[in-house]
């Protein structure tokens, strides 16, 4: 005989092998292969002691528009100027209480020497979609909350949600999911209970639900490439 | 009675009062392959070969020492092929500015070389089902050796889409694949119909041409199997290339035992993969012509191109058959005896009808412009391809173009009207070989001449092919002959099987007078039971045709 006889076995491991390689292929391909696997719960280290979002847009209920003040009409969600936050820090006004006075000593440094605070960014889009459009996006009534998640539960900000093409698309084909009052976008915790309220409903009573929301869009929702990619 | 009744005879024959055929064989100029009596079968396997003697021929060239051409041919063309990959590289390192495209000709040689290459293995997948389905007989010599073209021809194919893309990185995107950015390719494209249509033809062949050889690399493994065994037997050493050889085939053979239920199998899927290959013979070049046919470009935008392709697709691959086993024939040994001069002529008249196939849509796309009333689909028929500019001042650049697509693809088949073109076989290869080229100026009329005169005459732009062009042309031809020259030296370049199906000593009941051909028969085969029955012993085996 010129092959031995547990030669005959060879077929079946392989395509066992080579079946389960495939399907374990598939697996880790769609597993891994993902912003979501890559980038969601990215939490860069800020300068000093950070900013804490709990305490500020939380806690204390400071409105967004308080420090990101140009997010109704530019493009761009811009960080403030480090005068903003000495507005409040300066000495003698607001410090934290008691236990960690020098906490926002580097607010003041930064101030005193002029010099911008080195905020590290979160939220990174590649170059070829770098004109997000911000303002366009609340104006239609997308809220902050349902891009960057429950900031004002954020100690320290993270990356909530994928950011990828195809996360983009779902909001795109069904923006009945994420539309809010255009006036509520930055009621973060309002927005919460609202869109988990959602959840609840099909998708044609959301639909009912947001009509006036949807009616108002001064377009659909874009799906052509050139929208984002020009 | 004074005239006796036509039928007179043959009933004298059957009673055995009259002896039969005393008629004498018509006159044949050829190999004895040429009978023109339709009552008389013509024999595929000449020179009265046995079982055994055909499955030496067809084992001899892969087991014996390659003739002396071959390593050099093979060398050649491996450089060839060498510098058409380092071109393609060269593309993808830099760019696709290294090709001449333009604005205006954004698709030239890259998108004409690959039609051109996919409508050459369309002869194989024809031979292979169609033929089949048919039940021609003669296909037998020819299939295997049509379809392994088949396959390295869609190899070449292939080369092309992937490369012209530019960011080859990113060719996955062609194929419907779940992904992150939610991206699928347009389902309403036909280059996305085209990538499942060329991949569909692309397995389906490669399946049906393995799957046709398993009992011949059993037929191999046996053989090497039993010259270890013998030299084992006499105390020699195993020579290594046997070993080599009885352990590669053995596992491409894929542990064929010659049983009937083997066989059983075998003869249903083969069946399968027949059905499942003739629609292909007409969908796939049918899709790719909906590259251009579903555009708005003058010129492509005609709903005669399924059809139109088609034909050209078998055309051109018949001549590229043609093209290559001539002169296997004239340098292999005993390769006359397989493939006649019949089976020559068979492909030439093929040649002809698919000719004067295309020949009548280059007719009726003009008909159809001047019909339709578009002036502009006219202007592109008229002034881009066929009134030369020597002649009109809107006349084309392109005009030898077209012009040498229509005396290759159009009048030179025409000789095949003749019987002499037809069974000489240098003449049917020169045809072959203008046929060849003919078909890949088709292409290149087609997409070139159409796209190079844009709507405003601010568009238009000649398309001049760079070194890079030509040489990843000339180097996809290596590919191409590098493969068939190691299909040649490796494979099973006939079907064994199927040829002794179709002997005389395969006929269960052979008329004793009529089974000339099994002349010298010396029964079956021992070590490869090919799919032919036992052979009753020839009646008169000194005679030979």
């Amino acid at each position: 005989m010129l092959f031995p006889k547990w030669v005959n076995t060879v077929p079946t491991v392989l395509a066992m092998g080579g079946g389960g390689g495939a399907l374990m292929t598939v697996a880790m391909v769609w597993y891994f292969f993902t912003p979501k696997f890559w980038v969601m719960g990215y939490m860069p280290e800020q300068p000093g002691a950070g900013f804490n979002h709990q305490i500020h847009a939380g806690k204390l209920g400071m409105d967004c528009r308080y420090c990101h003040t140009h997010i109704e009409e530019s493009p761009e969600a811009n960080i403030p100027h480090v005068s903003v936050c000495y507005g409040c820090h300066a000495e003698g006004r607001l410090n934290p209480r008691s236990y960690n006075a020098d906490r926002v000593e580097f607010v003041r440094t930064a101030y005193e020497n002029d010099e911008p605070i080195q905020w590290r960014r979160v939220h990174k889009l590649p170059d070829y979609v770098r004109n997000f459009p911000h303002h366009v996006h609340l104006q239609a009534g997308v809220s902050c909350y349902s891009c960057h998640g429950q900031i004002v539960g954020m100690p320290v900000v993270y990356q909530a949600e994928s950011l990828s093409m195809g996360w983009c698309l779902e909001c795109h084909r069904a923006p009945e999911d994420h539309l809010v009052p255009p006036d509520k976008v930055t009621e973060l915790t309002w927005v919460e209970s609202e869109l988990s309220e959602r959840r609840s409903m099909n998708r044609r009573e959301r639909r009912v639900h947001t009509s006036d929301l949807i009616a108002a869009l001064r377009e659909a929702p874009p799906e052509n490439c050139g929208a984002c990619h020009h | 009675m004074s005239v006796e009744h036509p039928d007179q005879r043959t009933v004298e024959q059957l009673l055995g009062r009259e002896p039969e055929s005393s008629q004498p064989a018509p006159h044949d100029p050829g190999d004895g392959s040429l009978i023109d009596d339709p009552a008389l079968e013509a024999p595929l396997v000449l020179g009265g070969r046995s079982l055994h003697e055909v499955t030496e021929i067809v084992c001899g060239y892969a087991e014996r020492p390659a003739p002396k051409w071959w390593l050099p041919a093979l060398l050649v063309s491996a450089s060839v092929a060498g510098l058409g990959t380092m071109m393609i590289l060269y593309l993808i390192i830099t760019g696709v500015g290294v090709w001449g495209l333009n604005n205006q000709v954004n698709w030239a040689w890259d998108i004409t070389n690959f039609v051109f290459w996919i409508g050459i293995g369309h002869a194989g997948t024809l031979i292979s089902a169609i033929l089949c389905l048919f039940k021609q007989k003669w296909r037998t010599a020819v299939n295997r050796s049509a379809e392994a073209m088949t396959i390295f021809a869609v190899t070449c194919a292939g080369i092309y889409p992937a490369i012209h893309v530019g960011r080859i990185w990113f060719i996955w995107m062609v194929f419907p694949i779940p992904n992150a950015n939610a991206i699928w390719p347009n389902f309403r494209s036909p280059l996305l119909w085209d990538v499942f249509a060329v991949s569909t033809y692309a397995t389906v062949s490669t399946l049906f041409w393995y799957m046709g050889m398993l009992p011949d690399f059993a037929t191999l493994r046996d053989r090497a199997d039993r010259r270890l065994r013998r030299a084992m037997a006499s105390g020699g050493a195993r020579s290594l290339p046997d070993t080599l050889r009885a352990y590669i085939y053995g596992v491409f053979a894929l542990g064929w035992r010659f049983s009937n239920r083997h066989w059983h199998r075998y003869e249903v899927a083969y069946l399968i993969l027949a059905g499942i290959s003739t629609p292909l013979v007409l969908s796939v070049h049918s899709i790719v012509s909906f590259d251009f046919a579903t555009s708005v470009v003058p010129g492509w935008h005609t709903t005669i191109f399924p059809p139109y392709f088609v034909a050209g697709a078998i055309f051109g691959g018949f001549a590229m058959v043609l093209l290559l086993l001539i002169p296997a024939r004239e340098l292999l040994p005993n390769f006359k005896d397989l493939l006649t001069l019949r089976h020559i002529e068979n492909m030439a008249k093929i040649l002809l009808v698919t000719g004067m196939m295309v020949g009548f849509a280059y007719a009726m796309e003009f008909f159809v412009a001047w019909y339709g009333a578009n002036e502009f689909e006219f202007y592109v028929f008229m002034f881009n391809r066929a009134v030369p500019d020597w002649l009109h001042e809107s006349g084309a650049p392109y005009w030898w173009a077209y012009w040498t697509m229509i005396f290759c693809n159009v009048v030179s088949p025409q000789v095949f009207w003749f019987r002499r073109c037809r069974q000489d076989v240098r003449i049917v290869w020169g045809v072959a070989l203008l046929v060849t080229i003919g078909m890949w100026f088709e292409r290149f009329v087609i997409i070139v001449t159409s796209l190079h005169r844009g709507w405003l005459p601010a568009q238009w732009h000649m398309f001049y092919p760079t070194i890079v062009d030509i040489l990843t042309f000339v180097g996809t031809f290596g590919i191409f002959m590098t493969l068939f020259l190691l299909f040649l030296k490796f494979l099973p370049i006939f079907p064994m099987a199927e040829i002794k199906a179709v002997m005389p000593q395969a006929d269960p009941h052979p008329d004793p007078e009529e089974a000339p051909a099994m002349a010298g028969a010396r029964g079956d085969d021992p070590e490869a039971a090919g799919g032919a029955a036992p052979a009753p012993a020839p009646a008169h085996p000194e005679e030979g045709r």
